[in-house]
Formats: C-alpha cells, structure tokens, sequence
C-alpha cells in the first residue's frame, strides 16, 4: 500500500518536479531566487484555475477547446461594463462570471443535449466567443481598470519565510489557485462527482446502466468550466490591466498540455487535479529554468515539446504496466 | 512495445536520480548567492544612484514584436553591433508570435535575471506597462523602440521617425513622381492599425498645406490586412474601378509589395505610380523590374543600434530626461523631444541605392 503511494503517478511526478529544482538551482546561477519565482509563478495561475475543471473533461473522455476564448470575451465584457456602461467594478466582474458559466453552459448544452462531440462544438466556439470578444471590442484594448482591481492579480498577501531567504510575500492569485486546486481534489477524490466522471469516461455505456445521468453531468462539467474561465478572466484582465481580444492566445493548449502531462489520459476514465498542478508547475519550472539559463526562445519550445512526447509515453506506460497487474 | 518503453522510463529515473545526488553541493554555491543578494539588496535600498556597484559589463535585453522576421531580424544586427562596440552584452530575444503576454513573462525572467536595461518594442503599450513599472522599481532602465509603450512605464521612446517626416516624405515622393495634381489612393493594413491612421492623418495634413491641388480618390482608404495576397487582388480591382487613378500609396511593408505584384499584374506601372513603406529586400525586384521607381523606410538596422546605445547610456546615467540630443556612433546626433528620441529622417529606395542595403 505505502509502496504503491510512493510509486503513484503523482509521487513520480513530483519526484521530477523536485529533480528539475534541484538541477536548475545548482546550474543555473539566479534561478534559486524566491521573489522571482513567485512573480514568474502569478502568471500560471490563470491556465492552472482552468487545468481544475479540464482535468474534469479530459477525464469523461471530453475536451474544451473554448476555454482561452471564453477568457477573451469575459475580459471584454468586463472592460466594456465597466468603461462604457460605467458600472462598478464587482458588477461588472459579476457579470463577466456569469457570461463565462453561459457560455459552458452552451458548450456544454450543444454537446451533451444534442449529442455533438465536444472537440467539435467547442473548436466552433473557439472561433465563436473569440469572435464575439473582437466584434465587441472591435479590436481595441481597453484599459484604466482601478487599482484596487488590478490587486487581484498584481497583489501580494501574507509574508511567509522561505527558506533563508526572509520573509516572502505570495501572488494573490496563488491562492485561488491553491483554493481551486483543493475544491477540485475534494469533488475528484472524495466525493461521488469523481466517481461518476472517471466511471463516464472509462465506458459511458456502464455508467449509463448505472443509472448515472450522463448528459446532466457532462453538462455541468462544461458550464463549470465556463464559469471558471469567467474567474479566470478577472485575474488574467488585472495582471496586464488590459482586456483584449486577442488575449490569452492559444492557452487552452497550455492547460490541456498541463493536465496530460499530470497523468489524465486524454482517453478518458483517469483523472488528477493535483497530476495536472505537478504538471502546470513542470511545465513552468521547465521553461523559466530554460530562460534563466539564456536559453532562446525557439529551443525553448523545442525542449517543451520533447517534455511533453516523454511524459504521455510514461504515462502510457504506467497505465499499461498496471493494467497488466490487474 | 512495451520493451521499447523501458529504456526511456529507465533513462528518466538515471536522470533523476543523478540530479537528485548533486543537491548537496548546492549549498556552497547557495551561501555565496545569498551573499550577493544581500549585497544587492543592500546597495538597491540604500542608492539608486545609476552605475551602481556592478562588475563586469552592462547586460542589456533586447525585446522585438515578435522574432523570426527580415524586419526585427534586420534590428538584431544593428542591437548586437552597438553592443560590440560599446563593451555590453546584448541579449536579443522575444516572443516567436506577437504576443504581449509572452513578451511580459519573458520580462519577468530578464527582471529576475537582472538586466541592467531592457529595450522593448511592445505588441501593446498597456498590456505591458505593469511588468515595465516592476523592472523600473527593481532599478532597471526601461527604453521602448520601434512602438512605444505607456509613458509612465519607460525612460525613453526610441521612435525611428515622427509621423509627420513619413507623411512628408511619402507625400513628396508622390508629388516628384506624378506631378502637383496627382489622384491618388491609399492601401493601407487593417482599418484600425494605430501607425497607419495616424500617417494617414498626416499625410491629409500636409497635402492640404503644401498639394492643394492632389486629390485623394477615396477618403476611406483600402484595407488589406496584413495580407499580400489580398493587397495584389484589392489592387487589381482598383485599377479597374478608378480609370483616372494615377497615383497609390501602400503604406505597410506587406501590402507595398503585394500592391506591386498587382500593377505588375496589369501591365499598369507607367499608368499608375506606386510608393508606399517596405523593407528593401522584398521590394529589390519590383525596383528593378521598373514597377515601383522609390519608396521609403527608415533603417531598422540603425533602430535596433540605437534603441541599444540609449540603453545604455541611460543605464549609465549619462541620458537623462531633458537632453536635446543624442549621439549614438556611426548613426551620428539624434533629436530629443521630452523622452523621445529620434532617429532621424526615413530614407528613399531607388534603383541606385537599394543594393546596398541588406535587410
């Protein structure tokens, strides 16, 4: 039992997690600096809040491709009630929520209901929400957003000693990506949600003979990840104290790149929310190590692709091996 | 299958392991970081005076839009022969698309890395002001080069040159080709290119002071967004539609030769004259096959040798705000207005000249 915890997909990943740390901190000179990693670490939380609910999806066997435009157009939505339609700030963001969790709610209505794979329906809201989010703005950026806004994502809270480099402060954002991290482990591991979404993903026929409603809960997952990129939108408008269009381009990607190097098999029946935060923060620690080394950005990439081909190989593996044990 | 897996698992877990039996050497290397820190730290608070207490030479980051195109490529020769010359090291880098955000978590690295200065040319002025603001609070000097970015986050703007000299000189050239009563017509990028409405502004302007008697034929001008293909077709279409059409004007570097390949197209070239802004090295065959007689461009290679001379001097504390001029090698003394720099006059490519120029 102890055995299987410390050979766990998760355990191995961390295991890599800390041996690149450890690499990185003796070879590269500045890369062990706290302040720096933590400011470098405020920009993964936005992709890391909607790594929780794609982990979600990957593991129904499903997918959301929307997820960065729904970003984009909670981002405009938000800039133009506030600057245009001069509401305040909470509303506003209350507002560019809600236009999040309708727009899963779509995704996940569309797919589900009418029965449209949803690699389908959402690479055709891709373009949809991305559009929506151009008309609206008309391709300009908006910006002037308050200071008190911008504090959710340019902020810090709570000095914490780390190491013996003194008192540190954390990125606000960190912690709702801790919060949202925690949520999702709990409704992943703990309770029926994860249960019903791994057993749907593993063959949704059973689950349908189970008597699980299949297309509630698919549902659900894509409007809850709708809602999550609306959240995710606030924190991403406060970091650049802009909303664009053409904003978070090609992070849903990154995210789902992150979770299918934390161990959930895109084939479904198989899912990790803390797998998908090891893999956000390998990913991260990859390409900050790669930079602070003076690594140029083309072979930045390049290493990052490579990351990813070995770690879906072992997981493959993994999964095979312990298939083969029964 | 399964076999073929093996050898790669065991080569991770070596790999591991191996970085894994190295961390204790890190200490001594830690104690000797943190002792740095310290200092630094130390001599952060207590002055900000410029020149600090720095070894070694000055590290300047040079930031392009994006990385892999004969415009910013053509920068990173002149940024990295200023860099030669003045005994700096010159990092040139950015995003591989041009995207803003990529470009400010790039930033966050060089900060982190501590770069005595960081010349940027931002995809947007606002979306990158935040981590600009947090590099000048760390001490570190902050140019913007060929797009600016919002004034409170940057010392200087090296502006390659003001809009009203590429309005006057592209209205001038207009002018020696077709006459003082050219009709002409302008192809621009997208409707809402800010560079582009603003020259255009201008070139309005300037007609009205010193061409009264040039018209343009269509006040919105055509659009073809970034896009050769569409500039050539657009092009073609106004030959056709515009019989008295003598003069056009494409004002970006891709709708220029896409614009060429249009007249060429229609055997149009003696008919109707074309200008417009591009680098060289596209336009070399349509300049030589007579299509297009001149056009203009400021020197990228000089913006990218200056952008990294006015870092450095202002790393060093020998450019500050109020100057009046600038001298930066061999591109020679520059304007200052406020904290803006410029280089200087766009140039003119004809037959005579263009095969000197590489970018």
């Amino acid at each position: 039992m102890t055995r299987r915890a410390f050979l766990s997909r998760e355990a191995v990943l961390l295991y890599v997690l800390l041996a690149m740390f450890a690499g990185f901190s003796v070879f590269v000179e500045g890369f062990l600096d706290w302040f720096s990693l933590f400011e470098r670490m405020r920009y993964w939380a936005i992709p890391g809040l909607i790594a929780v609910p794609m982990t979600f999806i990957i593991a129904t066997a499903g997918i959301d491709l929307s997820v960065a435009s729904i970003v984009a157009m909670s981002g405009i939505l938000l800039g133009l009630l506030y600057r245009d339609a001069h509401f305040p700030i909470a509303a506003a963001s209350i507002a560019a929520v809600a236009v999040g969790l309708c727009a899963g709610a779509f995704n996940g209505g569309v797919s589900s209901f009418l029965g449209i794979p949803p690699l389908v329906v959402t690479l055709a809201t891709m373009a949809l929400f991305r559009g929506v989010a151009m008309g609206l703005s008309k391709g300009q950026p908006i910006s002037d957003f308050p200071e008190g806004f911008l504090w959710l994502s340019q902020g810090d809270a709570l000095r914490v000693p780390v190491g013996n480099a003194g008192l540190v402060t954390i990125p606000v954002p960190l912690f709702a990506l801790a919060a949202a991290v925690a949520v999702g482990w709990v409704l992943m591991r703990r309770s029926w949600v994860g249960r019903f979404t791994e057993c749907v993903g593993e063959n949704p026929i059973a689950a349908e003979f189970a008597a699980i409603d299949v297309r509630r809960l698919k549902f659900a997952l894509y409007a809850a990840s709708g809602l999550v990129c609306g959240v995710a939108a606030l924190f991403n408008t406060a970091l650049y104290a802009t909303a664009k269009a053409d904003t978070a381009a090609g992070m849903e990607l990154e995210v789902i790149a992150c979770v299918v190097v934390g161990g959930t098999r895109i084939s479904g029946g198989q899912g990790s929310v803390v797998g998908s935060l090891l893999g956000l923060f390998i990913i991260g620690i990859l390409r900050y190590g790669l930079e602070m080394a003076g690594v140029k950005s083309q072979y930045v990439i390049i290493v990052v692709g490579g990351l990813l081909i070995a770690t879906t190989v072992f997981n493959e593996w993994m999964a095979r091996r312990r298939g083969v044990k029964g | 299958m399964k076999h073929a897996l093996l050898p790669i698992a065991v080569g991770l877990v070596v790999l591991m392991g191996t970085s894994c039996g190295k961390t204790p050497e890190a200490k001594p290397a830690d104690q000797t970081r943190d002792a740095r820190r310290e200092a630094r730290t130390a001599g952060r608070d207590a002055a900000k005076t410029a020149g600090e207490t720095k070894q070694g030479p000055l590290t300047i980051g040079v930031m392009p839009k994006l990385i892999g195109i004969d415009f910013f490529n053509a920068t990173e020769k002149g940024a990295k022969l200023a860099g030669q010359e003045l005994g700096v090291e010159v990092v040139f880098d950015g995003p591989v698309t041009n995207d803003v955000q990529l470009q400010a978590q790039m930033l966050e690295t060089w900060i982190a890395r501590k770069y005595d200065g960081i010349a940027i040319a931002p995809n947007d002025p606002d979306a990158i002001a935040p981590v600009l603001e947090k590099a000048r609070k760390r001490g570190i000097k902050v140019i913007s080069w060929d797009a600016d970015s919002k004034p409170s986050s940057r010392d200087f703007f090296v502006n390659q040159c003001t809009s009203r000299s590429v309005a006057k000189t592209l209205m001038d050239v207009m002018a020696e080709g077709v006459g003082l009563n050219a009709k002409y017509l302008i192809l621009t990028g997208s409707l809402t290119a800010a560079n582009q409405n603003i020259w255009m502004a201008e070139m309005e302007k300037y007609r009205q002071e010193k061409y009264p008697g040039m018209t343009n034929l269509s006040e919105t001008p055509k659009a073809s967004e970034e896009d050769q293909a569409l500039a050539t077709q657009v092009t073609t279409d106004c030959l056709k539609t515009y019989a008295d059409l003598q003069g056009m004007f494409a004002i970006t570097s891709v709708a220029l030769p896409g614009a060429a390949e249009g007249l060429r197209k229609a055997g149009a070239a003696a008919r109707v004259f074309l200008t417009g802004l591009s680098t060289p090295k596209t336009m070399r065959e349509y300049v030589h096959d007579g299509t297009v007689k001149r056009f203009v461009l400021w020197n990228p290679v000089d913006l990218g040798y200056l952008a990294v001379y006015a870092a450095v001097a202002t790393a060093k504390g020998e450019l500050q705000p109020g100057a009046a001029s600038f001298t930066a090698g061999h591109v020679g003394a520059c304007r200052v207005e406020g904290d803006m720099i410029i280089l200087g006059d766009p140039i003119i490519f004809d037959k005579s000249n263009i095969d000197n120029f590489d970018f």
